[in-house]
C-alpha cells in the first residue's frame, strides 16, 4: 500500500515540475526518496518473511485458531491450571489459559498461563518443536488472550515464587490463539492487584478504584477479585444450607411493589401502565405474610432497593438481602439464637473452606482475621451505653446509635471479648419501625436487636407485631397512613403467629469479613446514586 | 391518646406513674415467688431467688449492689461483666469453684463461649458453668456477669473494666480478684501474706512441681493442718480453694496423709468443688 502511494506521489512529482517552486520541488524529491526507501525497506521485509515461512518447519504448531463456531467436536480433555502438580510430570496435556504475561528472551519466550486465580510458567524454546518464528509470535501474543496449548509438564528445581503452580512448568509444542484480546488493556492487572501503599513506595502504579469499576470485566479476572466472589458464593451457599437444615423454606418474593415498607423517603418508584409502583426497600412485608401463611420459618435471597442519595463507603441502591423470618414459641430470643447460630455457621464455613481466598485478599488488602464466639455474645442496648459512658460518650438513653459510636462500641467489645460479631438487644422503641414489638417490661424498650460485625452493622431485626390492633395502633403513633398498608394489616386479622426476623446485606458481610474498606468491593456490578453502569 | 402524634405531658405522667407501680408490682411478684421456691424447697438457695432490691433487707447473708458498688466501683446501670479467657487444655478449676461460690452470693449471670481460635471444645467444658439461668434472656435483672471464652491464649486472662484495668494475667491472680468479692481479705498483714504464700504454693509448688516437690508441699500441709482446720486462720480462704483445686489437678499417687485426708474431706463438705471434681473425671 504504502509503496503504491509513494510512487503515486512521485508520479505527481513528474508530471508538473514547473508549477512548483524550488522548494516545494526539492522537499517533495525528499520525500519521495523517503517513501522509495521505505518501500525498499518493506519489500525486503516481506522477502525476508516469506523466505521464513517457507522454511519454518513448525508452521503448523502455532497460530490464530479460526473462530470457534461449533465446527467440531474435538475429543481433546483441557487440563485445569490447578491441576497441574508433579504428580503429572512428563504427560502430554492440552490447556487453555490466558496469557498473563510473557517475555521473550533470545531464543525462548516465557509466558505465565492463567486460570482463574491459578497460574503457572509455560517456555517455548527454539528446538526441534519449536521454530524461531514460533516463539516470536508466543512473544507477540497480546496479554490477556487466551490460547489453547499442548505441552508437556516439567518438574522444576526452584520453586517458581510467581506462580500459583510452584513445582511444574509446561514446555509449549503448540500454542493457539482462540481469542485475540487488543494489544491495549485499559488497566494492568499487576497494578489493580497492588497492595495499597506499596505502589506509592516504587513509583509503581496503582488503579483506582472508578477506572476498576469502570472495566470491571477485567478488574474481575485479578486474584483479588476471583477469590472475592467465590467466597462471596460461598457465603450465599452456607447461608441456604444452614438455613434448610434448619427446617427453613426458600421462597420467592415480588420486587415491584404497590407501597413503600419503610416510609416513602428512601425508595425508587417506577413507571407501571397507567399508575406508578415502587421497588422492594426489603422482603419484609412478604416474609411476613409468609409466616402468617403457615409456612413457619422462611428465607429470601433477592435484591433489594434504596433510593437514599448517600455517598458512603457501605451504602448501594441495591443491594443482595439475605432475608430471614420465622415464627417461635415463647421468645424472640429463639430467633436471635436461630440467626446468630446461622451467622457462626458461616464463619465457620468460610474459616474452614475458604482459606485460600482469605489469603489471597489478604494479600492485597491486609487484615486481621475475623473473630466469633460461639454462642454469639449478646448485649443489651443498656449495657452497651454504659461501656459508650465509661469512654467517656455522652448520650441519651434513647437516642440511637451515631455511625461514630456505633464503631466506637465495636471497638470496646472487641477489646473486652474479643469478638468481631455480636448482638445489640432491646433497643429503646422510639427508632424502631412502627412494627416493632415494645418490651412488655419497659415501654421504652422494644424487643428488637442488631447485629454487628467489625464495628458495623450488617443486620437490624426485631419480634414484629403480630397482632393487628396493636399494629394498628402503632401506626397512627408514627402517622402512617392506614389505608396504605391496609393488606398488610388485614394479614394479620385471621390469626397470626408471633415471629420475628432480620435482614442482612450479602456485600456488607463479606466486606466485614474480609476487612475490607468499601462495599464496591464485593459488589460484582455495583450501584450507587452515581453508577449505573456497567 | 395522641393527637397529631405529640403527646399529651399529664398523659405522659400517668404514663411514668403506671410504670412505677408496674414495677413495684413486678419487684413485689419476684419477691413472693422467691420466698414460695424457699418455702416448698427447703434446701433451695435464698439468693439465687430472691431480687435484689428485696434481698438487701431480707437476708443478712446476702451482699447486693451496694457491696458491688464499693468493691467495684460506681454502677452504670448494667450488668458488671467480668470476662475470663481461658484455653481448654488448662481449664481452670479454682476459678470454677469460685464462680459457683460467687453463685451464691449474688445472681450471676453466667455464660460460657468458645472463641473462634479454638476448633472443638469437649462438651463437659461448655457446660462447666452449669445448667442455663432461667432468666438468661434478661441480662439486666443480675448483677454480675461471668463470661467464660474459651479461647486459644497462652495464659489464662481476665478483662472487667476495659478503660480503668489492663487484663489481668494468671489464673492465681484471677482467683484472688475474684475472692475479694466474696470475702474481705483478712485485715492482718500476716494472715493476708499467709493466704497469698499459700496461693502461689498451690499454683508454682502442687500444679507445676515435679514429685519431689509435691512431696514436700504435702508434708507442710499436713504440719499446717495439724494446727487448725483450715491453711490460713480460722475460715475457709482463697488458700484452701488453690490448694484443693492444684492437688485434684496434680493427682497423688500415694494416700494423703491423715491431716490433709480430714481437709479434703471437709472441703468436699461445703459443696463448692463439684465442679472441679466433674472436669477431672
Amino acid at each position: 500500500m504504502i509503496k503504491e502511494g509513494a510512487q503515486g506521489a512521485a508520479a505527481v512529482a513528474e508530471e508538473d515540475p514547473q508549477a512548483q517552486s524550488k522548494k516545494a520541488q526539492k522537499k517533495q524529491q525528499k520525500e519521495a526518496e523517503k517513501a522509495a526507501k521505505k518501500a525498499e525497506k518493506q519489500a525486503k521485509l516481506a522477502g525476508d518473511q516469506k523466505t521464513e515461512e517457507e522454511d519454518d518447519f513448525a508452521k503448523d504448531r502455532y497460530g490464530v485458531a479460526a473462530m470457534v463456531q461449533s465446527q467440531e467436536k474435538m475429543d481433546r480433555s483441557l487440563v485445569l491450571v490447578k491441576d497441574l502438580s508433579p504428580a503429572r510430570a512428563d504427560e502430554l496435556i492440552w490447556l487453555r489459559a490466558r496469557v498473563h504475561t510473557s517475555r521473550a528472551k533470545g531464543k525462548q519466550c516465557f509466558l505465565v498461563l492463567r486460570q482463574q486465580q491459578f497460574n503457572v510458567q509455560a517456555l517455548v524454546a527454539v528446538g526441534d518443536r519449536a521454530s524461531k518464528q514460533m516463539v516470536k509470535f508466543a512473544a507477540n501474543i497480546s496479554k490477556e488472550s487466551i490460547v489453547d496449548v499442548e505441552a508437556s509438564v516439567r518438574k522444576v528445581d526452584q520453586k517458581i515464587e510467581s506462580c500459583s503452580q510452584q513445582d511444574v512448568e509446561l514446555h509449549i509444542e503448540r500454542i493457539f490463539v482462540i481469542s485475540q484480546a487488543e494489544a491495549r488493556l485499559p488497566l494492568q492487572l499487576e497494578d489493580a492487584v497492588r497492595p495499597e501503599g506499596e505502589g506509592d513506595e516504587e513509583g509503581r502504579a496503582t488503579v483506582n478504584q472508578d477506572t476498576r469499576l469502570d472495566n470491571r470485566v477485567i478488574d474481575l479476572r485479578t486474584t483479588t477479585s476471583q477469590a472475592i466472589f467465590r467466597l462471596q458464593s460461598g457465603v450465599c451457599q452456607l447461608f441456604r444450607d444452614t438455613l434448610t437444615k434448619k427446617g427453613f423454606v426458600e421462597i420467592q418474593t415480588p420486587k415491584i411493589i404497590s407501597a413503600a415498607s419503610e416510609g416513602g423517603a428512601n425508595v425508587f418508584t417506577v413507571s407501571y401502565f397507567k399508575t406508578s409502583a415502587y421497588l422492594a426497600q426489603s422482603p419484609q412485608l412478604y416474609k411476613q405474610m409468609c409466616i402468617c401463611a403457615d409456612f413457619d420459618k422462611v428465607f429470601c435471597v433477592g435484591p433489594v432497593f434504596r433510593a437514599e442519595d448517600s455517598n458512603t463507603h457501605r451504602h448501594l441502591t441495591e443491594f443482595v438481602g439475605l432475608d430471614i423470618e420465622m415464627a417461635f414459641n415463647y421468645h424472640y430470643h429463639e430467633v436471635i439464637d436461630s440467626i446468630t447460630d446461622t451467622m457462626v455457621q458461616i464463619f465457620k464455613g468460610l474459616r474452614d473452606n475458604f482459606q485460600t481466598e482469605i489469603q489471597t485478599v489478604n494479600k492485597q488488602f491486609p487484615s486481621e482475621p475475623f473473630k466469633f464466639l460461639e454462642p454469639t455474645l449478646r448485649l443489651e442496648y443498656k449495657e452497651g451505653l454504659a461501656m459508650l459512658r465509661e469512654a467517656g460518650v455522652e448520650m441519651g438513653d434513647e437516642e440511637d446509635l451515631s455511625t461514630p459510636n456505633e464503631k466506637l462500641l465495636g471497638r470496646l467489645v472487641k477489646e473486652k471479648y474479643d469478638t468481631d460479631f455480636y448482638v445489640l438487644d432491646k433497643y429503646p422503641l422510639a427508632v424502631r419501625p412502627f412494627y416493632t414489638m415494645p418490651d412488655p417490661n419497659n415501654p421504652k424498650n422494644s424487643n428488637s436487636y442488631d447485629m454487628f460485625m467489625r464495628g458495623e452493622e450488617i443486620l437490624s431485626g426485631a419480634q414484629r407485631i403480630h397482632d393487628a390492633q396493636l399494629l394498628t395502633e402503632r401506626a397512627t403513633y408514627h402517622q402512617i397512613d392506614l389505608e396504605k398498608i391496609k393488606a398488610y394489616i388485614d394479614s394479620f386479622r385471621f390469626g397470626a403467629p408471633p415471629h420475628g426476623g432480620g435482614g442482612i446485606g450479602l456485600e456488607r458481610v463479606c466486606m466485614l469479613y474480609l476487612g475490607l474498606h468499601n462495599v464496591r468491593q464485593t459488589s460484582m456490578f455495583p450501584r450507587d446514586p452515581k453508577r449505573l453502569t456497567p | 391518646m395522641y393527637k397529631n402524634g405529640e403527646v399529651d405531658p399529664s398523659v405522659r405522667a400517668l404514663e411514668a406513674r403506671q410504670d412505677e407501680i408496674m414495677r413495684k408490682l413486678y419487684e413485689l411478684k419476684a419477691a413472693v415467688e422467691g420466698l414460695a421456691k424457699t418455702v416448698t424447697t427447703p434446701d433451695a438457695d435464698m439468693d439465687l431467688t430472691v431480687r435484689g432490691s428485696l434481698s438487701s433487707q431480707s437476708s443478712s447473708s446476702f451482699q447486693g449492689v451496694a457491696e458491688l458498688d464499693t468493691l467495684l466501683g460506681k454502677d452504670l446501670g448494667a450488668l458488671r461483666d467480668i470476662v475470663i479467657n481461658a484455653n481448654p487444655a488448662q481449664p481452670p478449676l479454682t476459678l470454677l469453684v469460685l464462680h459457683k461460690m460467687l453463685c451464691q452470693r449474688y445472681r450471676v449471670l453466667s455464660t460460657v463461649h468458645v472463641h473462634s481460635s479454638v476448633s472443638s471444645v469437649p462438651p463437659q467444658l461448655l457446660s462447666c458453668l452449669g445448667p442455663r439461668h432461667p432468666d438468661s434472656y434478661a441480662r439486666h435483672l443480675f448483677q454480675l456477669g461471668f463470661t467464660l471464652i474459651w479461647k486459644e491464649v497462652p495464659k489464662l486472662q481476665m478483662k472487667f473494666s476495659v478503660q480503668n484495668m489492663c487484663p489481668v494475667e494468671g489464673e492465681a491472680s484471677v482467683a484472688r480478684f475474684l475472692f475479694k468479692l466474696l470475702a474481705p481479705y483478712p485485715s492482718d498483714a500476716a494472715t493476708a501474706t499467709l493466704v497469698d504464700s499459700w496461693v502461689d504454693t498451690a499454683f508454682h509448688q502442687l500444679a507445676e512441681g515435679g514429685a519431689k516437690e509435691r512431696a514436700a508441699v504435702m508434708r507442710t500441709l499436713n504440719l499446717t493442718l495439724g494446727r487448725g482446720p483450715w491453711l490460713a486462720g480460722r475460715d475457709v480462704s482463697l488458700a484452701d480453694v488453690a490448694c484443693y483445686c492444684c492437688l485434684l489437678l496434680a493427682g497423688s499417687a500415694s494416700p494423703a496423709p491423715a491431716n490433709v485426708q480430714r481437709w479434703l474431706e471437709s472441703c468436699e463438705n461445703l459443696g463448692h468443688f463439684g465442679p472441679a471434681k466433674v472436669l477431672r473425671q
